[in-house]
């Protein structure tokens, strides 16, 4: 199922999701972060779409992934922050 | 002795080309054979950049590009979409060890920024950096700004401004409520000025490039001198333009 979720950061930028997701298994299909954020390095977003695929659709898994993925690869970005990711993708969620 | 920065004035490109000679810069400072550079330039025909994270068909109407005869093109750097028109933009490339670059990415935005700001100052326009990205005058945004960090070298480049027709580009950028889409055009012409605006005359592209200049020798304290791209830069530019900015696969990617 294609489901699309828009999400203005508080005091940031915007974050627009397009999702593709399994309802039945509650998993994402496939995931594409856009918006006018900025992230470096520029890589790190198609890695972490990557990494987000076959995952459930659920708010304190896609936290800790996220949060774990930005240390681990020292992404820094403006505009956005694991928190809104999160938020942005779970709003997906019909 | 005051540091020699180069100083490069391109005319009006293509945005394919304009994105490619600001890649090629990079990369040919990145490895030491050029010196930092400042570039001024502009866009013919007018064209829509993207930030490089954005999803090309959601923020752009590509019928009415054509219709309308506006190029599109995916920027390296992230942030918004935006409608160059009449407009003076500016690059700057330099290493990021840099004393004058912070390794704190939004304080460098602001450094930067500090460079336009000073420039505006001398056509006695009163501006303020506006965090994350922007330049405002009076609390109207007249800049905005976008940096990337490849091969531990910076690249930001930026427009100003001189005049915007805010209907022309709405034909263009998607809205994503169509029925509001009133509501948002009155919204920006609010929210957005321009040196036209402010100052109730017309600048040419050679009076604001030259105040920028000065803006940007005072802020890093440096001098600017003309120079032009080397062969390899061309060479580098064109294969850029070819396969990426001027490329479906580029500018469709997401």
């Amino acid at each position: 199922m294609q489901t699309k979720s828009i999400y203005k950061v508080p005091n940031g930028k915007l974050i627009k999701i397009f999702l593709d997701y399994n309802s039945e298994s509650n998993t994402i299909a496939s995931i594409q972060i856009s918006g006018d954020f900025f992230a470096y390095p520029e890589e790190s977003i198609h890695q972490l779409e990557e990494q987000l695929k076959g995952k459930q659709l659920e708010k304190n898994g896609l936290y800790d992934l996220i949060n774990s993925f930005v240390q681990k690869n020292k992404v820094e970005f403006i505009g956005i922050n694991p928190e809104s990711l999160t938020e942005a993708v779970m709003r997906c969620q019909l | 002795m005051t540091e020699e920065w180069r100083l490069l004035e391109t005319g009006l490109k293509t945005a394919a080309e304009n994105m490619a000679i600001d890649r090629a810069i990079l990369v040919a400072h990145s490895q030491n054979k050029v010196p930092p550079t400042v570039r001024f330039y502009g866009w013919n025909p007018p064209a829509i950049s993207i930030g490089y994270f954005q999803n090309l068909n959601d923020e752009i109407d590509l019928q009415s590009c054509k219709q309308y005869k506006v190029d599109y093109v995916r920027r390296i750097t992230g942030g918004g979409a935006v409608f160059h028109e009449d407009e003076v933009t500016y690059s700057l490339v330099i290493q990021e060890n840099h004393p004058q670059i912070s390794k704190n990415i939004l304080e460098s935005y602001g450094h930067i920024c500090q460079a336009i700001i000073q420039g505006l100052f001398y056509l006695e326009i009163d501006s303020k950096y506006a965090p994350i990205n922007d330049i405002i005058v009076n609390g109207k945004k007249i800049s905005g700004n976008a940096q990337t960090r490849k091969y531990q070298t910076v690249l930001q480049h930026g427009t100003i401004l001189m005049d915007v027709d805010v209907d022309k580009m709405f034909r263009i950028l998607k809205v994503p409520n169509e029925k509001i889409k009133g509501k948002l055009i009155a919204n920006v012409k609010e929210r957005v000025t321009s040196l036209t605006h402010e100052k109730n005359e017309k600048f040419t592209f050679k009076e604001v490039s030259d105040v920028l200049r000065m803006g940007f020798e005072e802020t890093f304290d440096v001098n600017l001198e003309h120079g032009e791209l080397t062969e390899e830069e061309k060479e580098l530019a064109h294969s850029f333009e070819k396969d990426y900015f001027g490329s479906k696969e580029w500018n469709h990617l997401r």
